[in-house]
C-alpha cells in the first residue's frame, strides 16, 4: 500500500466516522427536544447494547462447524448474565465471560 | 486560598482515577485485539507511522480490521470506503444519544469527547452519565486512555510483528462481558427488555439478508422502535384504565 492509497483511505474513512461521531451530538446539543425524540434517544443504550452482543455472538453461519463452536459463545455469554445482575461489575463479568469461554474452549 | 488549590487539585485527580479504572478493563482488551490490528495491518505495507495516524485519526478497531483485510483481497479503494462507512454508521445513535449530556460543555470538549467515542467506551460512559454520577470531562479521558492503549498496542504489534501471539477470542470475548454487564444492569422495564429483544433479533436478521455491514445500525433502529411502541401501549391501556 503506498502513501497515496493510504492517505486517500485513512481520510476517507476518517472524515466519515468523523462526521457519525460529531454531528448529530452537536445536532441535537442544548435543543429542546419533543418527547418521542428524547424517549427515543434513551432506547439507544439498551438497544445498542444488545446489538452489540448479538453481533457478537450470531451469525447466519455460525453452525457451519457443529453445534459446539457456536454454543460456546452462547453458554459463556448465559454465564455473565447472572454474575452481571448480581455484581453490576465490569470486572467481576469480564473474569466470568472469559474465564467461562476459555473453559469451553478446552473441553 | 492554599486549601482551595489543593481541593481543585484533589478533584482533578480523583477524576483521572476514576477514568482511569473504568477505562482499564476497556485498555486490557484493546491490547489484546490492537496488537493483531498492527501485526495484519504491517502485513500490507503500514509501517509504524501509519499504523499510529489510523489510531490517532480514524480510530476503529472494526474499521482499522476491515482496511487491510479488504485490501489484501484486492477490493478498490472506494469500495473499502464505503464498507467501512457503512460498519462505523452506527456512531450516529452513539452521538445523537450523548448530545443530552453535552449541552454545558464548551464545544472544544464536546467536539474531542464525540470524535473519540468507541462501542466499549460509549457503553461504559453513557451508563454512569445517565446515573448522574459522570461528567464529559471525565467521558474523555476515559475515551482517550482507551484510546492510548489501542494505539500502543497497534504499533506494538507493527513493530513485534509476528512475535507475538496474542488470545484474541479471549479479549474479544472479554468486549462481550462488558456490553452484556452493562446490558442487564438497566432497569427491566417492558420497553427496555422489548428495545434488547428486538435489537438482538434484528442484527440476526440483517445478517441473514446480507446486511452485515449496517447490522448493529439496524438492529438497534428496530430495537429502539420496539422500545417505544411498547411505551405507547402502556400509556394507552392505562388511559383505558382511567
Amino acid at each position: 500500500m503506498s502513501w497515496t492509497d493510504f492517505a486517500l483511505i485513512g481520510l476517507g474513512c476518517a472524515i466519515t466516522i468523523l462526521v457519525f461521531r460529531t454531528v448529530p451530538l452537536f445536532a441535537l446539543r442544548g435543543r429542546e427536544l419533543p418527547a418521542w425524540l428524547s424517549q427515543a434517544l434513551a432506547f439507544i443504550p439498551p438497544a445498542a447494547f444488545a446489538a452489540l452482543i448479538a453481533n457478537d455472538i450470531l451469525s447466519p453461519g455460525m453452525f457451519d462447524a457443529g453445534l459446539w463452536p457456536a454454543a460456546i459463545p452462547i453458554i459463556a455469554a448465559i454465564i455473565v448474565v447472572p454474575v452481571a445482575i448480581r455484581t453490576k461489575s465490569l470486572v467481576w463479568s469480564i473474569v466470568a465471560g472469559v474465564g467461562s469461554y476459555g473453559l469451553l474452549l478446552l473441553i | 486560598m492554599i486549601e482551595g488549590y489543593t481541593g481543585a487539585v484533589m478533584k482533578k485527580d480523583s477524576i483521572a482515577k476514576q477514568a482511569f479504572s473504568m477505562a482499564a478493563p476497556i485498555m486490557v482488551g484493546y491490547l489484546f485485539l490492537g496488537v493483531p490490528c498492527g501485526i495484519l495491518s504491517q502485513s500490507v505495507g503500514m509501517d509504524a507511522l501509519q499504523v499510529f495516524l489510523l489510531s490517532a485519526l480514524f480510530y476503529s478497531g472494526a474499521g482499522q480490521y476491515m482496511i487491510p483485510n479488504m485490501w489484501l483481497l484486492g477490493s478498490p479503494m472506494a469500495a473499502i470506503i464505503a464498507s467501512v462507512t457503512l460498519v462505523n454508521s452506527r456512531q450516529m445513535l452513539y452521538s445523537a444519544s450523548l448530545s443530552r449530556f453535552c449541552e454545558n460543555v464548551n464545544k472544544r470538549l464536546a467536539f474531542l469527547y464525540g470524535a473519540t467515542v468507541t462501542d466499549e467506551s460509549f457503553a461504559v460512559n453513557v451508563v454512569k452519565l445517565e446515573q448522574g454520577k459522570w461528567n464529559i470531562k471525565g467521558a474523555t479521558l476515559v475515551n482517550l486512555f482507551s484510546q492510548s492503549a489501542w494505539a500502543l498496542a497497534n504499533v506494538l504489534g507493527v513493530v513485534l510483528g509476528s512475535l507475538l501471539t496474542v488470545p484474541t477470542a479471549l479479549a474479544s470475548f472479554a468486549m462481550t462481558s462488558i456490553f452484556l454487564c452493562l446490558l442487564f444492569s438497566q432497569p427491566g422495564t417492558k420497553g427496555n427488555i422489548a428495545a434488547g429483544v428486538v435489537a438482538a433479533l434484528g442484527v440476526f436478521l440483517a445478517k441473514c439478508v446480507g446486511l452485515s455491514g449496517p447490522a448493529i445500525l439496524i438492529g438497534a433502529l428496530l430495537g429502539v422502535a420496539a422500545g417505544m411502541i411498547v411505551v405507547r401501549k402502556e400509556r394507552v391501556s392505562a388511559r383505558v384504565m382511567d
